[in-house]
């Protein structure tokens, strides 16, 4: 079983040896410009320049509370939900501005889909958790609903660990499954962007190995961004790295060269450990 | 002394003293609630037991001797000084004396049913076999002699004796049979009367008010009279046919009637017809006690009360306080949780939403009686007059809506009970994670979607415990429904066989209402005080089966919906 794994992670390490990446070469899928961001008073974002590459997995590094969470809730407005948060600049998804007047916000979040920190499925059957997102579209049809289910499942290779048990209460399963389980729920819905919000921090060794082995995975189909604490894990899954302090988006590049030859100061001491 | 003083100052900040403090004032509780009960399902339930009757010579000093048939209630002691004071002519030695209350019954021969004895007067104090004791429709309790049993006025039984032998046992049977037969009838002129002409006055009404509407809008043509009249006639040619019959079986049921000595030896003659049971307490053995007592129980939660409250049962009230808070509950539920919801989810938290929760919540505290006059003037008074001309114009000027009912009554208790449902559900929607909102959020859903699917299924234990709250006060509450459906005596079920079978704006009983009724308002307060704490131990269990389903309901809820472990 760990064997699978780290064959698969060296996979990927030697396919971003053989061929370096380069972002200019990229799809933009989101560009962000000049983004402000504030609670309050305070300026959370100051000026963000940056896009998240096509199908492909960028990771955000940085201290906590350098922004890299709030920056990540803007890609589907998640902040919105907070009190006194303002904004001023630009996301766009594609070619349109995912802040401009009228824009369907439910719809943007259908389109940029979200899993947090901590698991939290629904406290419905594990059928119900992965079918929630589309019952919410109004799709009732069983057989639609039962093909989605499980493709979605078995994108979240949760599949073989629960087909037996679709219809029990999602909150009996482990805490790695659950994880997993809300990852099902978002792929689901076939969003065009996944945002995974340090998806692996509250979970054991090896759920963790198992969620980063699904990014590489679902990376074919989804644009993915990713925040996560663990520069190794950053490392590890990403093609793309933005470090961020302060609410300043420090350095973007892609991963290979960020952690190898950083070309900021600030870069090099954080990811050598000097603070964080 | 030193280490003395050390230990109890140790001893204080342990917190030792508090927790026997708590233990001490919940001890008490527990003992009062206990204590309340047992004395109120003492009180009430010895009420059903065929008590002895005793039959002795009773004279006080310095007045004539006679005979005393009755049942002890209870016994007191009261010094001698007061029964001399009240002019009772005691000898210096007494310093105390034994007084019991005695059942005599027989209020239609003797005016009241209870006398006060004083025990050392009482002699040859015996059990008869033959002594028997009735409940009747009317005047209360009968004890006395069989002497004989007639039909249509001849006697078919008689006996002179009043020890068992065999020819005051034969005339006993012969007169066990009557009740039966009587009883038998009974039931079938209850059913007629009430079911069958209570129909089709219930019909004749409906063509009344019908023919009153068409003729206020002006389209009572000829023909529709006519059709009208048409079915008027047939309900009352079947009224001819059940008064036919119910005469008949009046004629059936007077046919006889039974010859009773009484205490003082003097004969009575009595129709059987008024007989509900006869039974001989003192020839009973414990078993045929029991069976007899289960039975009176039985009567007690299944039949309609007799005699202004004091006899029979309190079903019609049961009925009425169940339906109620049934009817409350379904009102109060949606109406509190769709205002928290606003409140929490909503409004923005300013100082008016602020403003807003501080009066709800001293809404729970106006005393209820408040309620009952808001329900009175609001609802009924101005509501329930404009629904009556919109809608009932053709029953004006007897009022349908326009005076209490069930439905007022139904409304103004989830008024005043709605505040416990909001405070419980706010506090259940703010136990709501964050997380899971927002992850339903991030799927796409709108707010009320989230709030549909997610949030308001895991607030429904909170909900739940709200409606608990609120079917608690809500059952319990006498005040306001006096003045907004509750009455006394209602002739029938606001739930029954005709169309449209719940009937909202009817009067109805209430278990709360009936206590004060019959405890207080009664003309015979002494016999009816056991049935006053018979039906308040029947409320209180009421109240806690009420309770007791909603809390079930509320646990399958929280094991459905258990909170994540955040």
């Amino acid at each position: 079983m760990s064997d699978v794994k780290t064959h698969s992670i060296d996979i990927s390490a030697m396919q971003r040896s053989q061929q370096a990446l380069r972002i200019e070469d990229e799809t933009v899928c989101l560009s962000v410009n000049d983004l402000h961001l504030y609670y309050g008073e305070k300026e959370a974002l100051k000026g963000v320049n940056m896009i998240i590459p096509e199908k492909k997995v960028t990771a955000f590094i940085g201290p906590s509370g350098c922004g890299k969470s709030t920056l990540l809730r803007c890609f589907n407005r998640m902040n919105d939900l907070v009190d006194g948060c303002r904004i001023t600049g630009q996301i766009n998804l594609r070619d349109e501005n995912i802040y401009a007047k009228g824009t369907d916000v439910a719809e943007l979040r259908r389109r940029v889909g979200m899993v947090f920190q901590k698991p939290n499925p629904f406290p419905k059957s594990i059928y119900e958790n992965v079918a929630y997102g589309l019952r919410i579209q109004g799709i009732n049809k069983k057989r639609l609903l039962d093909e989605t289910v499980e493709w979605a499942l078995r994108s979240a290779a949760l599949w073989d660990e629960v087909k037996d048990r679709l219809h029990e209460s999602a909150l009996g399963m482990s805490g790695g499954q659950q994880q997993r389980l809300v990852i099902a729920r978002t792929v689901a819905v076939k969003p065009e962007v996944l945002l995974l919000d340090e998806p692996a921090s509250a979970l054991d060794p090896i759920s963790t190995l198992k969620i980063e082995e699904l990014i590489h995975e679902l990376k074919n189909e989804f644009t993915i961004a990713i925040v996560t604490h663990n520069m190794q894990q950053a490392a590890r899954v990403s093609d793309y790295t933005a470090f961020m302090y302060m609410g300043d988006l420090i350095e973007f590049g892609d991963t290979n060269t960020l952690f190898t030859n950083p070309s900021k100061q600030q870069t090099e001491d954080y990811i050598t450990g000097r603070y964080g | 002394m030193k280490m003395k003083k050390k230990s109890v100052s140790e001893w204080v900040k342990s917190g030792d003293p508090w927790v026997w403090l708590n233990a001490g004032a919940v001890a008490i509780s527990v003992i009062m609630v206990v204590g309340l009960l047992l004395l109120i399902a003492v009180r009430g339930l010895g009420h059903f037991w065929p008590a002895d009757v005793v039959e002795s010579h009773y004279a006080l000093p310095g007045e004539p001797e006679y005979n005393i048939v009755a049942e002890r209630v209870e016994s007191v002691e009261v010094p001698a000084a007061q029964l001399r004071e009240a002019g009772i002519d005691i000898p210096d030695h007494h310093k105390l004396m034994q007084r019991t209350l005695m059942k005599t019954g027989n209020r239609d021969v003797y005016g009241s049913d209870f006398r006060w004895v004083i025990d050392e007067y009482l002699t040859e104090t015996q059990r008869p076999e033959m002594m028997f004791t009735a409940e009747r429709r009317e005047w209360g309790n009968l004890y006395g002699y069989l002497k004989a049993v007639k039909e249509n006025g001849t006697i078919v039984s008689e006996t002179d004796d009043l020890t068992p032998t065999d020819s005051a046992l034969a005339t006993w049977s012969v007169f066990e049979q009557s009740i039966e037969r009587a009883a038998r009838i009974f039931d079938e002129i209850h059913q007629i009367e009430k079911k069958d002409i209570g129909k089709i006055n219930y019909a004749l009404e409906r063509i009344r008010l019908e023919q009153r509407r068409l003729e206020l809008e002006g389209k009572l043509t000829p023909a529709a009279e006519a059709d009208l009249a048409a079915e008027r006639s047939q309900y009352d040619e079947e009224y001819k046919g059940l008064q036919q019959s119910l005469i008949d079986l009046y004629a059936q049921i007077n046919r006889d009637t039974f010859i009773v000595q009484v205490m003082d030896g003097t004969e009575h003659e009595m129709p059987v017809a008024k007989i509900v049971h006869a039974f001989r307490p003192n020839a009973m053995n414990v078993a045929q006690k029991m069976s007899f007592y289960f039975t009176k129980v039985w009567e007690f939660l299944s039949d309609e009360p007799r005699e202004a409250n004091t006899e029979g049962g309190v079903f019609p009230a049961i009925f009425g306080t169940v339906m109620m808070v049934l009817l409350m509950t379904v009102l109060v539920t949606p109406f509190g949780v769709v205002a928290a919801v606003y409140l929490r989810e909503y409004a923005a938290q300013g100082w008016v939403t602020r403003t807003i929760r501080i009066a709800v919540n001293n809404l729970a505290g106006v005393p209820s009686i408040v309620y009952g006059v808001f329900g009175l003037g609001f609802f009924i008074y101005f509501l329930g007059s404009g629904i009556d001309q919109a809608f009932f114009p053709e029953a004006l000027p007897s009022p349908t809506f326009g005076t209490g009912g069930l439905m007022w009554a139904s409304i103004t208790l989830a008024l005043l009970t709605v505040p416990v449902v909001i405070v419980a559900t706010e506090e259940g929607l703010s136990r709501i994670p964050r997380n899971v909102r927002e992850g339903s959020l991030a799927l796409g859903a709108t707010k009320f979607e989230t709030l549909w699917r997610v949030v308001l299924p895991m607030a429904s234990p909170a909900i739940m415990t709200g409606v608990i709250l609120a079917v608690a006060r809500a059952a319990g509450e006498v005040a306001p429904l006096m003045l907004v459906g509750v009455v006394k005596l209602a002739p029938s079920l606001p739930l029954d066989g005709n169309y449209p079978y719940i009937h909202l704006d009817q009067k109805f009983m209430h278990l709360g209402f009936h206590i004060y009724d019959v405890g207080f308002q009664s003309p015979n307060v002494e016999a009816a005080r056991p049935l006053v704490y018979a039906t308040a131990l029947l409320l209180v269990i009421v109240i806690a089966l009420l309770n007791l389903s909603a809390v079930t309901i509320r646990n399958h809820l929280r094991e459905k919906y258990k909170s994540l472990e955040m």
